[in-house]
Parts: structure tokens; sequence; C-alpha cells
């Protein structure tokens, strides 16, 4: 019972393989998931030690990428697939990329976090940063889900939500330039708080190509670098024509 | 033979013997004979076509009434006919029911095949999981990523459930439960656990708390019993009573001490890494502690099979085996033995304590883990100054920190046999 788009090969093992490579990508999709949940709770109750723990696993994230990267280049080099397939390899090669970079980010975020829980808390705990994260997570795992059901009109509310993210980052970064020249005692800290969401916006970007590969890998058609008008188009167009 | 075949055979005779009877007026019996059999011949062709052709026809509902045998076959298909589809009425009937029973079922079920692909699931199950009724085929490791579920899906053990965090709430917490069935394929069933979650966490929470805020005034009162007795201006009367409240604030403090720590080893849920630690150096330290306890029996052997580690954390690692040493001294009379061993085999690697002590009765072996629970009657301590009660729930949190497990082996009269497993996996060679 694979998914239809790729359930027409003469080859079962091919079949299996392909659906290994999907499986295997959603497994460090969760890892990554997981990644981020943990840092982001570390800078939220300040607990260095977890921060640390994420900044340490982010290797794990790093040894999957590069074991689906040569499953990727075995597939291609053995069964030299075609169409949707090799549009799978593709996207995959091109999500696991992404999906590295927002390890290294969270990797980052743990880092911080463990660096600001030797640091005074504001009243808030970081309730803005938690929020922004929160909008983040829910994008990271709405790109995954869109890439495990090859679902291009869930890949494309990821799309759309990046701008939502970018606007709460701006907020955040105002925020932060504010109280740095109300007290220039919390510049340090202040500092931090504002790398912390620089990662979560860039985590959010990353989120975003996630999706717009899914719309690639579904629909064969590359909507990188277009207004967001011109992708719900073509997404609905081929809708329409599905 | 019954009365209708016995007709049928009558009338082919009948029907042979006029066609041969006619063929001897022309002088051609045999032709006669062969052109009669041939017309019954065809005449019975007829009736099996007609048959055929209402066996095919499914919604011709009578019956073409038929002639001779043929009525009896046919009312016999159309008696079996309608009992087909009466039975198929009451199946279709069941499956309607029992589709209804699993949606009002308050807990979540999803059925797997064999490559973990999703076949069925219930309402509860898309309202917890978040599927949508074109997940079908998906794998179920695509939608629920969880590092936890993935590896709990792919071990072969699957007889204690795992808890996630839900993939739709970022607060509600699942447990998920695998069971195989059938050939091959698998039943996954989800329970929302939030509320217990909340209370255990709360109950935890009280006890870290509550033995935190007992070490503040604890210290105070140890604080002035130390001056007090150092003052040499104290009456001698009062020197015993001091003595026992200090030695009696020390025993609290090592409740406290160990509430904490029982506290701690519960809150971290997951199983911990850790690095190689040195089986011997555990041992001897152990021995060194029951050494400094008062009372201490004649022997304490230790006999160190193997020379491989343990990965695991250090300080865990010697909770375990110190408490599992010094409870037995403090059952052991002074004559008695304990024996400490350490050795490996293809399943894994076990330490394990031993006394001559008065044993345990059978009843309490079950209980023994559980906080406080002390055994009244038949294991007198020896030394009166007793452990905390929490001993050995300490050991089992620490094993179950490195996927262990503690196995109580005793004999009233003879002693006790406390085992520790550890997995293969956690066997390291140290240096």
């Amino acid at each position: 019972m694979e998914s239809e788009i790729f359930g027409q090969h003469i080859s079962r093992k091919f079949n299996e393989e392909l659906e290994g490579l999907r499986s295997q990508v959603s497994t460090m999709g969760g890892l990554v998931e997981r990644q981020l949940t943990s840092a982001i709770e570390a800078i939220v109750s300040a607990d260095s030690q977890l921060g640390i723990e994420v900044a340490d696993r982010d290797v794990l994230v790093n040894q999957i990428e590069v074991e689906i990267d040569e499953e990727c280049g075995r597939i291609l080099a053995t069964r030299a697939p075609a169409a949707a397939d090799l549009r799978l390899i593709v996207a995959v090669i091109k999500v696991i990329t992404d999906l590295e970079r927002i390890g290294d980010e969270a990797q980052r975020i743990g880092i911080l976090a463990a660096r600001l829980a030797a640091e005074e808390r504001p009243a808030n705990r970081y309730d803005e940063l938690k929020t922004l994260a929160d909008h983040v997570l829910d994008m990271v795992h709405d790109a995954l889900d869109a890439f495990s059901r090859l679902d291009a009109e869930d890949a494309l509310k990821v799309v759309e939500e990046d701008k939502i993210v970018d606007e709460e980052y701006d907020m955040i970064s105002r925020q932060c330039i504010t109280l740095m020249m109300e007290d220039p005692r919390t510049i340090h800290r202040f500092m931090d708080v504002s790398w912390a969401a620089r990662a979560l916006e860039r985590i959010g970007d990353h989120a975003k190509n996630i999706s717009e590969y899914v719309i690639y890998l579904v629909q064969g058609k590359d909507v990188r670098h277009t207004e967001i008008e011109a992708v719900r188009e073509q997404v609905e167009r081929a809708k329409e024509f599905k | 033979m019954g009365r209708f075949w016995q007709r049928a055979v009558l009338r082919i005779a009948l029907l042979g013997g006029a066609g041969a009877g006619i063929g001897l007026l022309y002088d051609r019996p045999w032709l006669g004979l062969a052109i009669a059999m041939l017309a019954g011949l065809l005449y019975q062709l007829l009736w099996l076509g007609r048959l055929d052709a209402w066996l095919q026809g499914e919604k011709l509902a009578f019956l073409p009434e038929g002639e001779g045998v043929w009525a009896r076959v046919f009312s016999r298909v159309d008696f079996l006919k309608q009992r087909n589809r009466r039975r198929s009425k009451r199946f279709k009937a069941l499956v309607k029911q029992l589709r209804q029973a699993t949606r009002s079922f308050p807990d979540g079920g999803v059925i797997l095949n064999e490559s973990n692909e999703i076949v069925v699931f219930n309402r509860a199950a898309s309202m917890m999981l978040g599927f949508k009724k074109k997940d079908r085929g998906l794998r179920v490791e695509n939608l629920l990523r969880d590092p936890d579920f993935v590896d709990y899906l792919r071990s072969d053990e699957q007889s204690e459930a795992v808890e996630i965090v839900s993939p739709l709430e970022p607060d509600t917490w699942l447990l998920c439960h695998i069971v195989p069935y059938g050939l091959n394929q698998k039943m996954l069933l989800v329970r929302d656990v939030t509320q217990q979650h909340k209370i255990e966490h709360m109950r935890r929470d009280f006890v870290a708390n509550a033995s935190h805020e007992l070490r503040t005034p604890l210290t105070v009162i140890t604080g002035y019993l130390d001056a007090l007795s150092d003052d040499p201006q104290l009456d001698a009367e009062l020197r015993v009573p001091m003595e026992e409240m200090s030695a009696q604030a020390a025993r609290m403090r090592q409740l406290v001490d160990e509430l904490l720590r029982l506290s701690e080893l519960e809150a971290d849920r997951g199983v911990v890494d850790g690095s190689p630690v040195d089986m011997r150096a555990v041992v001897e330290t152990a021995r060194q502690e029951a050494r400094a306890q008062p009372n201490c029996p004649a022997t304490i052997e230790a006999v160190l099979d193997s020379d491989q580690g343990l990965r695991g954390i250090r300080k865990d690692i010697q909770s375990i085996v110190s408490n599992l040493v010094s409870n037995a001294v403090r059952y052991t009379p002074a004559a008695g033995q304990i024996t400490i061993r350490w050795w490996i085999d293809k399943s894994g690697a076990y330490l394990s304590v031993r006394d001559n002590g008065p044993g345990i009765a059978r009843e309490h072996i079950p209980r023994l883990c559980e906080r406080f629970y002390r055994v009244e009657n038949g294991r007198e301590r020896v030394g009166g100054e007793g452990g905390t009660g929490l001993g050995l729930a300490i050991v089992r949190h620490a094993l179950l920190r490195h996927g262990g497990s503690l196995n109580i082996d005793s004999i009233l009269g003879e002693g006790s046999l406390f085992t520790c497993y550890f997995p293969v996996s956690r066997i390291v060679a140290v240096d």
C-alpha cells in the first residue's frame, strides 16, 4: 500500500527503498523537532543542563543526514530513477539539508539557553520568545507532515505562515533594542535573546523551504523565489487539474 | 436414492423404451433409442441453461419452477441463496454495530500492517493523533515522528507502553501501546494520560519540595545540637539525650537526602547513557562503607569474575551496590557472611549480593521495593539502627534508568540473594 505517486514500480524492492527513504527523513525530522522543543524548553525554564544536552545531541542529526545522503546517492546510482522518483530523491536531498540547518539553529539556541540560564530572567519568562518558538515549531511540524502526506496545499499554508513569523521576529528585535537602550547593563542578555529569536526566524525560513520542496515534489514545479500569490495560483491550478 | 430420482430414472427408461419401440416398427431399434436419448438430453440441457441464466441474473428474484428433478435442484439453490442473503445481512448489521462501537471508543486504535502502514483507525485516534482519512497507507512513523515512539515501534520488545507528547497539543500526553495480533498485524492503542501525568508530576514536585524545605530547619537543629554537645558546662545527665537527638537528626537528614535522591531519579524518566564505570572500584567502595557500619559481619567477600565495566552513571551504580550491601549488613548477624559477585554471561551483566541472614518471607518479596515498606516480623534487624526504607526503591529506580532490573530470591532462615541485571549493551571495557 505505498502511496500512489511511487506505487507503480515493477520492482517491489525499489518501492520499499523509496518508502524507507521517506521514513528515514521523517525520523530525522522527528529528532530535529525534539531538539527544537528541548532547546526552547531550556530557554523558558532556564535549564542550562538541558541546553548543553541539546547542543551535544546535534551530532546525531548530522549523522542521520550523512546516512540519508549516502542512501540517496546509492539509489541514484543503482536505480537511475526518473520523473516522480527522481523528484523525490532531489527533494529529499534538499529537505535534509534544511533539516540539518534547523538542527544547527537548535544547537545554537541550546548554547544560548545555557548562557541565559546563568543570568537574571525577565518577569515574563521570555514569553514573546516562547510565542515565536511555538509558531516556528508548528511550521516545522506542518512542513514535515506535508512531506509525509505529499500534500501541496498544507505545504502552501506553511509558506504563507512564514510572513507572520518574520513580523513576530521584527517585534522582538525592536523590543530588545528598546530594553537595551533603557538599561545598558542588560545589553549582554538581550543580545543573546535577540540571537535566539534570530535563530528561530531562520528555522521558520527553513521550514518554508521544506514546504516549497514538497510543492515541487508533488507538482513538479519549482516555486522558490516566487511571490506568494504566484505560488498559491500554482497550487490551486494543480488542484483543479487533478 | 430419493423418490424424485427413482422417478427420473424411470422416465429415462420409459423414454428409451418408447424410442426403441418406435424404432422397432421401422426395424431400426437402436436409431430410435438414440434419437429418444438425444431428445431427452436436449431437454435436460434446456433446464440447465435456465438454471445458469437464473444464477447469473441476480435480479431475477423468482425462480423458474422447473420440472422433475430440476424443480428439486432449483428449490435447493433458491434456499441456499436466501440463506446467504440473510447471513450477509446479519454480517453487515454486525459490522455496522462494531464500527459504531469503535467510533465511540474513548481510546484511539490504529491498525498497522507488517510494514507499519496505517490500515484503519477510529475516530478517537484521528482526534488524538491528527490522522486524516487519506493517511491510510502511510507509514505511521512518518506522522508520529517522536524519537521515543519511533524507537519503540522499531524495537521488538513491545510489552511496555511509551508516553509521547501529542503531535497536535504540546501539553497533552499520550500513552501508546502496540499489541501484535493475527499475521504480522499490529494494533496501536492510544490513551490520553495528561491528567495522570499532571497528578504524578504534582506528587513528585511535592515530595521534592517538601524534602527540600525540611532540610533548612534540620540544618539549624543539627548545628545547635553540635554546638551544645561540645559545651563543657553541659549537665552530665543531658549528654545521653543529646546524643540520641543528634543521632535521630542525622537519621532524619539521611531520610530527607534519600527522598530527594528518589524524586530526582523518578523525575528523569528516560534511560541514561553515561560513561564507563569500573565495577571493581564500585564494589570496593561498597565494602569499605560496609566495614564502617556498626555490627558489620565478619566476612564480606567480593568475587569479581569479569574485568568488564558498565556504561552508566557512577553515582547511580554506586548507590545501587552500596544500598544492597548496607541492607545485607543490616540484616546479617555478626557471624554471618556476605558475598558480592559480579559476572557476565551471554544475556547480560549481573551483580549479586548474597547474605545468610534470616531471609524474607515469600509474600513480602513483591512489595519490597515500595517506598517505606518494611517487613515487620520475618526480618529482625540486627543492628537496631535501621535504614530509611527507601534504599530498595532507589536501587530499583537507578536500575531502571540503566535499562536493568532487580531480582530477589530468599529462603526463610537461610538468607537472601539480590541480583541486579544489566543488558548486554551496557557492558564496556574499562582500563
